[in-house]
């Protein structure tokens, strides 16, 4: 497919010669030019069967959040939809929802029920049943916890999660391989 | 555009020389790739399952499980302790600041060994434990079979 170098345009209607050499360009390189198609369409392919093999058609069910630095595992399975609870270094949060301080979980060994938690999951549960009256509640919930979150933060999200009825944790991680890495799909608890 | 030229199509004969839409082509691959990079998932996020053995967690049955021995792995911030109900515990002392996961490795692949239809665990870690220790600790115990792998809390297994 090649590109022409338009025509004369300007100036060639003035009749001096070295007007109309100077205009054409006479004596010089051509300036047309064309496109190597085929290795074009090589790299097209390429990149298309590239782009083919890290598709999931489930999408992006937990979103990477930049103030969690999640830990790495092998021995994984496939994501599905429930809800999630993010816990990073600041905050707790429950569907992008602040529910509690970590510094505040952090203070104490005791197993402290997280009210606001509770409510939350226990509204979860709630629109879930009436929106699935026909599937019993299993329960699922994903934890997505930085890396340098303490157990006993982990153990008081737990426990409330168990009072409203969550007691199937997942926790997200960065699949290393394994068996299910990456998105999978699948119909859990949740929204 | 490109061509496919066989030679033939002399005389009477149909020619069979072909041509490939190139523009066309071209235009569907790159709308292909566009699809593609925006639909693109870049992090491969998985998840590690577990059970919680919590007192929040309600009873589903009514009659009490068969007493059966539990194997427990306790995640402590001085190291790995693998013990049972039975009574014995197999410490596994932190190597330096790191976690000794190849002994780890070891002492659950001798359990397995010697109860090759058991796939249930119970980690425990302790407070104070980083959530990445425990994970790693989960990430081994479900790769050496224990796949029926039950967070507790470790102060209540001491």
């Amino acid at each position: 497919m090649p590109i022409h170098q338009p025509g004369k345009v300007l100036l060639h209607h003035i009749p001096l010669k070295f007007v109309n050499d100077r205009v054409a360009g006479g004596g010089r390189k051509s300036v047309d030019l064309s496109i190597p198609l085929v290795p074009f369409i090589d790299f097209l392919i390429v990149l298309v069967v590239f782009l083919l093999m890290s598709f999931s058609a489930s999408g992006e069910l937990v979103a990477q959040q930049p103030s969690i630095t999640m830990p790495d595992a092998a021995n994984t399975q496939a994501l599905e939809i429930a809800p999630i609870i993010a816990i990073d270094t600041r905050v707790v949060m429950l569907d992008g929802m602040r529910v509690a301080d970590y510094s505040t979980l952090a203070q104490t060994a005791n197993l402290d029920r997280i009210e606001q938690l509770v409510q939350n999951l226990e509204t979860l549960k709630r629109n879930w049943t009436m929106l699935h009256p026909a599937q019993p509640f299993d329960g699922s919930l994903i934890i997505q916890a930085d890396k340098e979150v303490d157990f006993r933060v982990i153990k008081k999200i737990m426990f409330s999660s168990a009072q409203a009825g969550y007691t199937n944790v997942s926790f997200a991680v960065n699949g290393t391989g394994g068996s299910g890495g990456g998105g999978g799909e699948g119909e859990g608890g949740g929204e | 555009m490109a061509n496919i030229d066989t030679g033939g199509g002399h005389g009477s004969k149909k020619s069979v020389d072909q041509e490939i839409p190139l523009v066309p082509f071209i235009d569907l691959l790159l709308c292909c790739v566009m699809f593609l990079l925006v639909t693109a998932v870049w992090n491969q996020l998985a998840r590690l399952n577990a059970n919680q053995q919590q007192p929040g967690q309600p009873q589903a049955q009514d009659t009490p499980p068969p007493e059966t021995t539990k194997l427990i792995l306790q995640v402590q911030t001085s190291g790995y302790t693998l013990a049972s109900t039975e009574g014995d515990r197999i410490p596994i002392p932190k190597n330096g600041d790191a976690y000794d996961q190849e002994e780890l490795i070891n002492k659950l692949q001798e359990r397995r060994n010697l109860d090759q239809n058991r796939h249930d665990i119970i980690v425990a870690p302790e407070d104070g434990v980083r959530y990445e220790d425990i994970i790693h600790a989960m990430d081994i115990a479900v790769g050496e079979g224990f796949q029926n792998l039950t967070l507790s809390d470790g102060a209540s297994m001491l």
